[in-house]
């Protein structure tokens, strides 16, 4: 098995981390602007310029590939490496809750004494 | 020539792209319409109703094969394409007072766009260093002029890229 806890894209930025995501199914820009702003319940609004930017570094770095194409909107879907990238982390994103899930006691404790 | 057909000239340096896009929202607002953009320093208007558009500019050197699908993204995300000027791409939307619409989303991508203006420069350096006029023979007065002028090319360069350089110092200075 590949290992993907090395790629230069790691950590990915909250914009490249949607669109892997929304391109687990192909899609074209647009509906990855639509998706992304969705799926990150209004957190993330991808501008056409910083969309288009990730696609190509994206294409590059082989994260995703060009799927086929409708009209004049290109069709792209993530890759294997793609998904071993956002598994990697999506691993990291779970470590990082749970630390901050392991301190709760803590860190609550500290906001009720701060609030009094 | 009709009445409501527009030309205004003026000089837009690389870096001062930002000034660029509030000056063309500024003749919107009064009523001047950009319509072309093709020659440099050569801006064509027509005469509307005043109304409010935020422009951008936004820097690629795209194959012709890329260009219709990025061209369809901005056009889906509701921004018209207006012209093409050395490698500047114009875009409005319209906005309402106090919105600014942004064709970036974050600060990496936005740096992105300086330092691609930055890469085209330094690859055109060498370029013009072969070009250099200094294989002329002589010293007569055209190859003096020639040569001077060649030096104000460069210091220009320099300062185009001293300047990119800046802006993106500040963008990597913001917070947000």
């Amino acid at each position: 098995m590949t290992d993907y806890s090395k790629s230069k894209f790691l950590p990915l930025t909250e914009a490249t981390y949607y669109i892997l995501l929304a391109l687990v199914t192909p899609k074209h820009g647009y509906a990855v602007m639509q998706e992304a702003q969705e799926i990150s319940v209004g957190t993330l609004r991808l501008a056409p310029g910083t969309l288009y930017g990730a696609f190509t570094t994206l294409e590059e770095g082989k994260l995703i590939k060009m799927v086929g194409q409708e009209g004049r909107r290109k069709i792209y879907q993530i890759t294997e490496t793609g998904s071993g990238v956002l598994l990697e982390q999506i691993r990291r994103l779970q470590i990082m809750l749970q630390s901050a899930e392991n301190k709760r006691a803590v860190w609550q404790n500290l906001i009720t004494q701060e609030g009094k | 020539m009709d009445t409501t057909h527009v030309v205004k000239h003026k000089w837009f340096w690389a870096w001062q792209d930002e000034k660029e896009e509030a000056w063309l929202g500024e003749m919107d607002r009064e009523g001047l319409h950009l319509e072309n953009v093709s020659l440099p320093g050569r801006y064509e208007f027509h005469q509307e109703e005043p109304a409010n558009y935020t422009y951008r500019l936004d820097y690629q050197s795209l194959r012709s094969k890329d260009k219709e699908s990025y061209l369809q993204l901005f056009e889906d995300a509701g921004w018209e394409h207006v012209g093409n000027m050395n490698g500047w791409v114009y875009f409005r939307i319209r906005s309402d007072d106090g919105d600014t619409p942004d064709i970036y989303s974050d600060k990496k991508s936005k740096i992105g766009k300086y330092e691609r203006i930055i890469t085209y420069l330094v690859i055109f350096l060498p370029i013009m260093l072969i070009l250099r006029p200094n294989g002329l023979e002589g010293a007569g007065p055209f190859v003096f002029i020639l040569e001077g002028l060649f030096a104000i090319l460069m210091l220009l360069y320099v300062y185009a890229i001293l300047n990119l350089m800046r802006r993106i110092g500040q963008l990597k200075g913001e917070n947000s």
